[in-house]
Parts: C-alpha cells; sequence; structure tokens
C-alpha cells in the first residue's frame, strides 16, 4: 500500500510550511474551544433547568370551611392525577405555624390577630415531564372546575423563564456551535487548498504517472486530520486549563461557583472532533479529481 | 497494441489531428516526424490520456478508448511509459525519488523500490548520480532520469515526445541505443522527433505528419 508514503507526503508537507500550519492549528483550537466553552454553558444551564422542576409547585387554596369529607376527596382526586408526582395537605393550622417560622422573630406582626386568616391548601408537585407550560396550563385548567377550590396559584412567571432561558441558549448554543464548526472546516479547507496549489505541477505528473484518485487525495486528507487533530489537542489543553482555574483558583474566591460542572470525561472528544472536521475541511479542498 | 481510426482531435475549432489512422503492433520502435506543430505531441497525448480525441476510435493494448471509465485511466497509464517533453522532472526530488515516485504510485513497498530503482539507474548509468537533484544534472543525465522513470514500471508502452530535443549528437545517439535496448526487450515504443539521426538505417517505420495529416509512411 502506499499509504506509509502518503504519511511521508504528508509531514514534509507539515513541516515545510510549519509557521502557516502551527497558525492553522492555534485557530482551529480556538474555535474548538469556543465549542467547548458553549458546550459548557449549555450543560450547565440545562442541569440548573433539570433541577428546578422539583422546586416547581401549584398551590390549591380552598374554600374556607370546607367539608373534611371534600377535602378527602380531592387530595384522592389530586393522587390519581396522572401529572401529579406528590399532594401534600396544609391545614389552616399548620398554615398558620409555617408561617410563623418563616416570620420567625418578626411574628409580632401576627399579633392581635385572633382568628386564622389563611385558608387550607394543598401543595402540588407535578412530575417533571409535566413541568411545562402547555401541560401545567391544561393542568390548572382542569381543576379550577373542581368545586371547593376557591384559588390556584403557580410560578407562572416562573415558568416562562425556565422556559425561554432553555430555549435560548439551546438556539444560541447550536447556532455558535454550527459557525464554529464550519469555521474549523473552512481553515483546514484553505490550509489544505494552498498546499494542493502548491504542489499543482507535482500532482499533475503523478495523475500522468497512473496515479489514482486514492494516492493524491491521501497526503492532504492525512495533512487536514493532522492538522484537525493537533488543533483538537490544543482546545483540549486550553480546556483542561480553563477548567483548572474556574474550579481550583476561582471557586476558591467565590464559592457559589462550585455548583458549575464541567463534564472533564468529554475532553477526549476534542482531538477527534478536530480530526473529524479537518478531514472534511480537506475532502471539500480536493474537490472532484480528473484524469483528462 | 495501438490502434488509430479516423481520429480528429480539435483545439478549438482548429484540428491538430486529423482523419488519422494507423496501427502499431506489439514490440515495434515506429518515429513520428514532421514540421513542429504538426501534430506528432497532440498524437502522443491522446494515447497516455491526456487528451481525448473528438472523432474516431482509438484501441490501446486491447482498452477502447471510448469505453474507458475515468477511474480506470491510472490503471491504463501504468501500461504507458512517457518520455515528456518537458521532462516533468520533480525538482525538490533527487534522481532516486524522481524514479521512485513510478513505482510509489503502484503501492510497492520500499524494500523492492530500492532494488528496481537501483538496477534502473545502473541500466541508464546513473547509479553515482542517485542523490543528485535534476538541476545539476547535465541534459542527456535528464533526459536519462525521465528514461529510467519511465520504463521502472515495466510497461509495455513507452512513448517519448522529441526525446533528443536539445541534446548534442554523441548524447543523442547514447539515447538512441537505449530505446533499442528497451526496444528490444519487448517493449512497444512510440517516439516522436524531428532528428533524422535517431531513426535512419534503423529499419523501423516512420510516420511522416504534417498539418494534423498522416502524409506517409516510410522505411527508417
Ligand atoms: N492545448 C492546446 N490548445 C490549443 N492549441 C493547441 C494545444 N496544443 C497544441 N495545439 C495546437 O495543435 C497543433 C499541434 O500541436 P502539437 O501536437 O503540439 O504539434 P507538434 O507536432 O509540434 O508536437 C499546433 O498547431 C498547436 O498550436
Ligand atoms: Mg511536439
Amino acid at each position: 500500500m502506499y499509504l506509509l508514503y502518503s504519511f511521508r507526503l504528508a509531514l514534509q508537507s507539515l513541516w515545510r510550511e510549519k509557521w502557516i500550519n502551527l497558525l492553522s492549528v492555534l485557530t482551529i483550537a480556538a474555535g474548538l474551544f469556543m465549542i467547548t466553552l458553549t458546550f459548557f454553558v449549555v450543560y450547565n444551564i440545562d442541569l440548573a433547568t433539570k433541577r428546578l422542576p422539583a422546586r416547581f409547585s401549584v398551590m390549591l387554596y380552598l374554600n374556607d370551611g370546607l367539608p373534611e369529607q371534600e377535602t378527602g376527596s380531592i387530595i384522592a382526586q389530586m393522587k390519581k392525577n396522572n401529572a401529579v408526582e406528590q399532594a401534600r395537605y396544609i391545614a389552616k393550622d399548620k398554615a398558620l405555624e409555617e408561617l410563623k417560622g418563616v416570620l420567625k422573630n418578626a411574628d409580632y406582626i401576627l399579633e392581635g390577630i385572633d382568628e386564622n386568616p389563611l385558608p387550607a391548601s394543598i401543595e402540588i408537585k407535578l412530575k417533571k415531564e409535566s413541568v411545562n407550560i402547555a401541560s401545567v396550563k391544561k393542568f390548572v385548567a382542569e381543576i379550577k372546575e373542581i368545586k371547593g377550590i376557591a384559588d390556584v396559584e403557580y410560578g407562572e412567571q416562573f415558568l416562562n423563564s425556565i422556559n425561554s432561558i432553555k430555549g435560548m441558549a439551546k438556539a444560541g448554543s447550536l447556532s455558535l456551535i454550527i459557525i464554529m464548526s464550519a469555521g474549523v472546516i473552512f481553515v483546514c479547507y484553505s490550509t489544505i487548498k494552498i498546499a494542493f496549489y502548491r504542489r499543482k505541477e507535482e500532482i499533475e505528473t503523478f495523475k500522468l504517472l497512473g496515479a489514482t484518485r486514492g494516492f493524491i487525495r491521501a497526503p492532504f486528507v492525512i495533512e487536514g486530520s493532522v492538522l484537525g487533530m493537533f488543533g483538537g489537542i490544543a482546545s483540549m489543553a486550553a480546556a483542561f486549563a480553563f477548567h483548572y482555574v474556574l474550579f481550583y483558583k476561582v471557586t476558591a474566591a467565590i464559592p457559589i461557583l462550585t455548583i458549575l460542572v464541567f463534564p472533564l470525561e468529554t475532553f477526549p472528544a476534542l482531538p477527534v472532533a478536530g480530526l473529524l472536521l479537518g478531514i472534511g475541511g480537506a475532502v471539500i479542498a480536493l474537490g472532484r479529481i480528473r484524469f483528462s | 497494441m495501438i490502434h488509430f481510426s479516423n481520429v480528429t482531435k480539435f483545439y478549438e475549432r482548429q484540428a491538430a489531428i486529423k482523419n488519422i489512422t494507423f496501427s502499431i503492433e506489439k514490440g515495434e520502435m515506429v518515429f513520428m516526424t514532421g514540421p513542429s506543430g504538426a501534430g506528432e505531441s497532440t498524437l502522443l497525448k491522446i494515447i497516455y490520456l491526456s487528451e481525448k480525441p473528438d472523432e474516431g476510435s482509438v484501441t490501446i493494448a486491447e482498452w477502447d478508448l471510448s469505453k474507458l471509465k475515468e477511474s480506470s485511466i491510472p490503471f491504463l497509464r501504468r501500461n504507458i511509459g512517457v518520455v515528456f517533453q518537458d521532462s516533468r522532472l520533480l525538482d525538490n526530488r533527487n534522481v532516486f525519488d524522481n524514479v521512485a515516485i513510478a513505482l510509489r504510485i503502484r503501492g510497492m513497498l520500499d524494500s523492492e523500490i530500492q532494488e528496481w530503482v537501483m538496477e534502473i539507474l545502473k541500466m541508464v548509468n546513473l547509479r553515482h548520480k542517485a542523490g543528485s537533484f535534476p538541476r545539476a544534472l547535465s541534459g542527456g543525465e535528464q533526459q536519462r532520469v525521465v528514461i529510467a522513470r519511465a520504463i521502472v514500471g515495466e510497461p509495455t508502452i513507452l512513448l517519448a515526445d522529441e526525446p533528443t530535443g536539445n541534446l548534442d549528437p554523441d548524447t543523442a545517439a547514447g539515447i538512441a541505443r537505449l530505446f533499442k535496448e528497451i526496444n528490444a526487450r519487448g517493449t512497444t515504443i512510440v517516439i516522436a522527433t524531428h532528428n533524422r539521426e535517431l531513426y535512419r538505417n534503423t529499419g523501423r517505420r516512420v510516420f511522416r505528419i504534417d498539418g494534423g495529416n498522416m502524409v506517409g509512411e516510410e522505411i527508417g
């Protein structure tokens, strides 16, 4: 096979133009590093929004003086509902107690109030998959119809903002990743295109001597993949450095940042991604090889 | 081995080759001659598939060129060694590598390449120049490198376009002897030349071409 020779040609060419190639590698590394950062941001937003449904609840305020039997039937009905994870009854007394707990030393506010003004309520936690605008709206509309329920309250604002944060983060990061990947491919493409033009005469001779398309393409594809892979390795190094600084230096000063997660195990994907983008750029640069 | 039947080739409406028919048998050594611009180079280019004929049919070693898939071109070309008019030596490679490249494209292993190339360099008397670069060689030496590269892959056909173009008579005679030797091993050879000395008293067929027409055939 000629591949060994293709490797030699590729390495010779890479070395001959080492400064330009180094520049390409650094550009590729910068692109891949930005992709990594984007991924980091989205990953953390996603994690954060995944934890949020557990905090989301719908409060059903019951009519004052609702008979115990009806209250029980509403609770039972709630527990049967497919969307409901958990339903907790909060009696009037309990509500007051909780309020006092919240107010702590400020409970003098409640002095002079003889009668408990708080209604009994049911706190409902929805199943994770039901914590989205459509499901919650549907659920709330359903239970509003139930007799004995005075009011329904839920964090509509909260729900809307999670939703839009998630959507914006996804759309923004996806377009950034696509743009950056295209950028990386373009850098490989132009580097290989230039290398190809520099060796045009030689390639013409190879063709006349009976070289196949594979023989002509191989060194350039190898060059592209080496550039991409080294770009990937450099970006991996940068990502590790970033990780180190963020998690060992910055978190010492700003402890809250420890909630951030940087999945180190995904880093080896960078050289692979670089390699694939490099091959892509080279293949596009070579185009169709014609013999006549 | 090489059959042209009513072949015409146009360059921008101007015919470089007009309705040419001939047959060259296996093992022959044939010369083509004529004034500059007569069309011999074009004829050779058609044989090594660098140009496509516009009319007529061409068969080379049983391959009908009109039915040849583009992806098969490299494999047919490996049966055809070419001594290019402009040499096409690679300036950035030494003599050994210039010859070896013809074997590398065939996927031959380095160990075999070493042996074959040195053998061919010995035959063209350039063993001692294996490490030299083309620019450091004389015209005759360069031409022998080109010939070595053309025959190292043991093609069945050897084409040569003006192989003694800028060589002095003695050097040209050396090149002529080399062709005779290669032909004696069974390689079919076609040589386009303006140099009468190359074919005089060879007893070989000489095609006379003028203005793209085959105007005569004689014995040299
Ligand atoms: N690529 C080309 N484009 C246009 N005209 C060409 C081309 N190659 C050759 N010709 C013309 O075709 C004719 C034959 O050329 P060629 O075969 O090179 O002649 P020669 O017999 O000197 O080798 C000449 O008139 C030449 O100018
Ligand atoms: Mg010519």
